[in-house]
């Protein structure tokens, strides 16, 4: 031991000058060994301050006090020991295998912060709130109710301290009242939105966003279910044709994640790509022709025509694969004051199943049988529906109003646009027979 | 002091140990365990593995344990005599022509029963058959019934045990006839069998990911691939409806499609119907006479299948195979109706349009095929191809 203690002694004169500076401002070492201890060493340099008495016992007396514990020099003589080998290498196993185990089990420094259950990651997160990292989350996660058979539902919410809140649900689409009790159908189905294409449903715009669930990963809903869907409401904006787009391919990006997370969850390995690049341009307000309500050429109504004259009606934007076509006119919180609606997929169609048996006076169609008919629908103050079977599936036609004053027109435009819009959408001939 | 020798000599192994660090060959030793330990951990954290004895069938294609069904446990129905093997070649560049077999079989004993499973993958890369009969009879099988399209614009379809994708162009033979894969499967079928029995591949999803992973290696084969490899983006869709095993009037939602009537009540109780894709690409109707058990029948005996197809790549499939003169009297386009098939192309909105019938092209199933035609036709927004019957055309 006493071999070791000079070796130390001896070599390390040098750098024991060095920490001699910090010591001497503190002054509150004092010496215990003599001086001749450790004079030899620094006698022979010329620059230092060994001719200053008093310093150079302050430094003799540090260089041969024992270091504490944790110095290094104690340090590098337990690395000397005969087990140290055998100790370091276990630490160094510990840690490693510790890390390992972190790593894999994502926890420690490896964990990392997910979002809206488990499906965003902290870069997700900041890519959707302009790459602000400081968004708060918190959700309900997702379960299942099997009592009311209402499906999986989960919520989900993101808040930026500056004030911008974006809530994400996880539900399966209301069929018994009409458009998911039309406030779903009022802000989701709004012509502001363009499909999100690639043969998925879904759609999107700078406020809101929809998807639904591939049927490929969490098969087919019941003959009476909507379908299961992720939408994301990112609160409102000033109503009019204007759609920021880059907010828009955050919307669509995120929810594609949170998508692809619900199906990864249900064990699909199968993700849906980033459908931004696809999006159409937004739609935009249309300069109504008095023979083209909505632009659909030949819808007419014979004197002044629909609406006043400030409000111009905004149309879905006429995509290859868009599962609806809206006309809405009049928009206030984004509930439009009429609203002339073309499902034409029949997965979103199934929607209004339930409300095509609902009171009213019954539509029927020309041609229609006892055996065989095209479909059914209805008409009252304030809606006029018809739900056909045509060969793509069941499409629905609606014609909503936020109050009865509008009840003239309905029963007016109801016949023609479904005419028009049948055709359209390969569904024609169909005529109907309004009841008197 | 007996204890002072092990102790001592223990001293000495580390020395030596610690010399033999020391050294060059040791210092290369130490490396190399240490990398190794780095390595492994590495590859279990990553939830990788270089050497995984993982098997490999299909020209390398195929990699057991990579995700479809039949490459994993549950591509096993039994518990015995497990084995799976392929044989075949693949394409060269010099002959783009390929085919693999997967065979895949087990058996399981239950109370003294043997069950007995032999499952064949068949899937061949190569160009259309030439003769024109074969080329629809062989489409028009992928095509229709519960084949539903590729995701995200691939051109091709799948449904649980066969498919077919078209490749790009820069795999077209010399002459410009589009290159295909196709994958079927079949199982091997047992005396007791009451119904035929149906291989499981583990759904359409995994008939695609087959169809596609087998595509890409059969084109590195051919020399035709260009580094970004196929994928399915997204999951297939899903037919839109069940099989119809009690329609009531028009089949398939096709207006005027009123095949019940024709039948005897017998038959007409047996009427079943499936519609396939409709869209704008791709539209197909199956119409059958279901077994009966009774009779002892083993399968549905198929009336017809009405195929639409206008997807430019599938549709390329069948150029040349259409003739240069209309199919019959009052029909628009070309195209010829023999005793099995029917097929006949004519311009659709802005495309080539291809409709294509399974069956017999005579007497009332040259109808309905008219009525099918003519009814897609108008959904697709063009003028009718089939002499219409009135002036709708339809023939409601």
């Amino acid at each position: 031991m006493s071999d070791d203690k000079s070796t130390i002694g001896e070599g390390n004169s040098m750098s024991g000058e060095g920490t001699s500076m910090s010591d001497e401002d503190k002054g509150t070492v004092t010496p215990t060994e003599p001086e001749g201890a450790a004079s030899p060493g620094r006698a022979d340099k010329p620059a230092d301050k060994a001719a200053d008495k008093p310093l150079g016992v302050l430094a003799a007396a540090i260089a041969a006090a024992p270091p504490p514990w944790w110095h290094w020099r104690r340090l590098g003589r337990l690395a000397r020991a005969r087990w140290t080998p055998v100790v370091g290498a276990a630490v160094a196993g510990v840690l490693l295998g510790g890390a390992g185990v972190a790593w894999q089990a994502e926890a420690g420094p490896f964990h990392e912060e997910r979002a809206c259950w488990g499906a965003l990651g902290e870069d997700d997160v900041a890519d959707l709130f302009h790459g602000k990292r400081d968004i708060e989350s918190s959700e309900v996660g997702v379960s299942r109710d099997s009592i009311a058979s209402d499906g999986p539902s989960g919520l989900c919410e993101l808040k930026s301290p500056r004030g911008m809140r974006v809530r994400a649900q996880l539900h399966r689409l209301d069929d018994r009242f009409g458009g998911d009790r039309d406030k779903w159908a009022d802000e989701y189905l709004s012509a502001r939105m363009v499909p999100l294409g690639g043969g998925l449903l879904g759609m999107v715009s700078d406020t809101r966003a929809w998807l639904a669930i591939p049927e490929g990963c969490v098969g087919r809903p019941g003959e009476r279910d909507g379908p299961l869907v992720i939408d994301m409401d990112a609160g409102w904006t000033t109503y009019d044709d204007d759609v920021d787009t880059d907010e828009r391919a955050r919307l669509a990006r995120t929810v594609v994640k949170l998508v692809n997370g619900y199906m990864a969850d249900q064990g699909c390995d199968s993700p849906i790509g980033d459908p931004t690049d696809r999006l159409a341009e937004p739609a935009r307000f249309i300069d109504e022709k008095r023979d083209a309500i909505c632009g659909i050429k030949g819808l007419a109504l014979p004197g002044k025509g629909v609406g006043g004259r400030y409000d111009r009606p905004l149309v879905t934007k006429n995509t290859k694969d868009t599962p609806v076509r809206t006309c809405d006119r009049d928009v206030l919180f984004g509930h439009p004051s009429l609203r002339l609606m073309t499902v034409e997929d029949p997965r979103l169609a199934v929607l209004y199943k339930g409300l095509s048996f609902d009171g009213g006076s019954e539509v029927t169609a020309v041609g229609d049988t006892k055996k065989e008919s095209r479909g059914r629908g209805f008409l009252r103050e304030d809606t006029g529906l018809y739900q056909a079977s045509c060969q793509t599936g069941e499409v629905t036609f609606l014609i909503r109003a936020d109050d009865d004053g509008h009840a003239a027109e309905i029963r007016r435009l109801l016949p023609r646009y479904v005419a028009l819009e049948a055709e359209r959408v390969g569904c024609g001939p169909l005529r109907l027979r309004m009841p008197s | 002091m007996t204890g002072d020798i092990p102790v001592d000599s223990r001293a000495q192994r580390l020395v030596r140990v610690r010399r033999f660090v020391r050294t060059r060959r040791g210092g290369v030793a130490t490396g190399l365990v240490v990398a190794l330990l780095a390595g492994g951990v590495g590859t279990w954290a990553t939830d990788t593995w270089p050497f995984d004895g993982r098997d490999r069938y299909c020209w390398g294609a195929w990699q057991e344990d990579s995700g479809p069904g039949i490459l994993g446990d549950e591509g096993f129905e039994g518990d015995d005599d497990r084995s799976r093997t392929s044989t075949g070649s693949a394409p060269t560049s010099r002959e783009p022509r390929g085919q693999c077999r997967l065979s895949v079989s087990s058996s399981d004993t239950y109370q003294g029963d043997k069950d007995q499973q032999d499952t064949t993958v068949t899937v061949k890369y190569g160009p259309a058959p030439e003769s024109a009969g074969r080329r629809v009879t062989w489409l028009g099988g992928y095509l229709g019934d519960r084949a539903m399209p590729l995701p995200d614009g691939l051109p091709g379809v799948a449904d649980g045990n066969h498919g077919l994708l078209v490749l790009p162009e820069r795999c077209d033979t010399r002459d410009g006839r589009p290159t295909a894969v196709t994958l079927d499967a079949s199982e091997g079928a047992e005396a007791d069998d009451v119904l035929p029995a149906v291989p499981m591949l583990g759904g359409s999803q995994d008939v695609a990911r087959l169809l596609v992973a087998a595509a890409n290696k059969g084109m590195e084969a051919a020399g035709c691939a260009d580094g970004e490899p196929l994928r399915v983006s997204g999951p297939l869709p899903t037919l839109p409806e069940r099989e119809e095993s009690f329609p009531s009037g028009a089949i398939c939602r096709i207006p005027g499609l009123d095949i019940e009537s024709d039948l005897g009540k017998e038959m007409a109780m047996r009427l079943n119907y499936q519609v396939g894709a409709v869209n704008d690409d791709l539209q197909s109707c199956s119409a059958r006479i279901g077994r009966s058990l009774r009779l002892g029948e083993r399968a549905d005996q198929p009336l017809f299948d009405a195929v639409m197809v206008r997807e430019p790549r599938i549709s390329a499939l069948l150029d040349g195979a259409t003739g240069t003169k209309a199919p019959g009297k009052g029909w628009r386009g070309t195209g010829t109706f023999a005793s099995d098939y029917g097929i006949v192309r004519a311009g659709c909105a802005g495309r080539p349009t291809s409709f294509l019938l399974l069956g017999a092209s005579t007497g009332t199933t040259s109808d309905y095929f008219a009525t099918f035609t003519n009814a897609v036709a108008r959904r697709l927004g063009c003028a009718p191809v089939a002499p219409a019957a009135d002036a709708e055309g339809g023939r409601r």
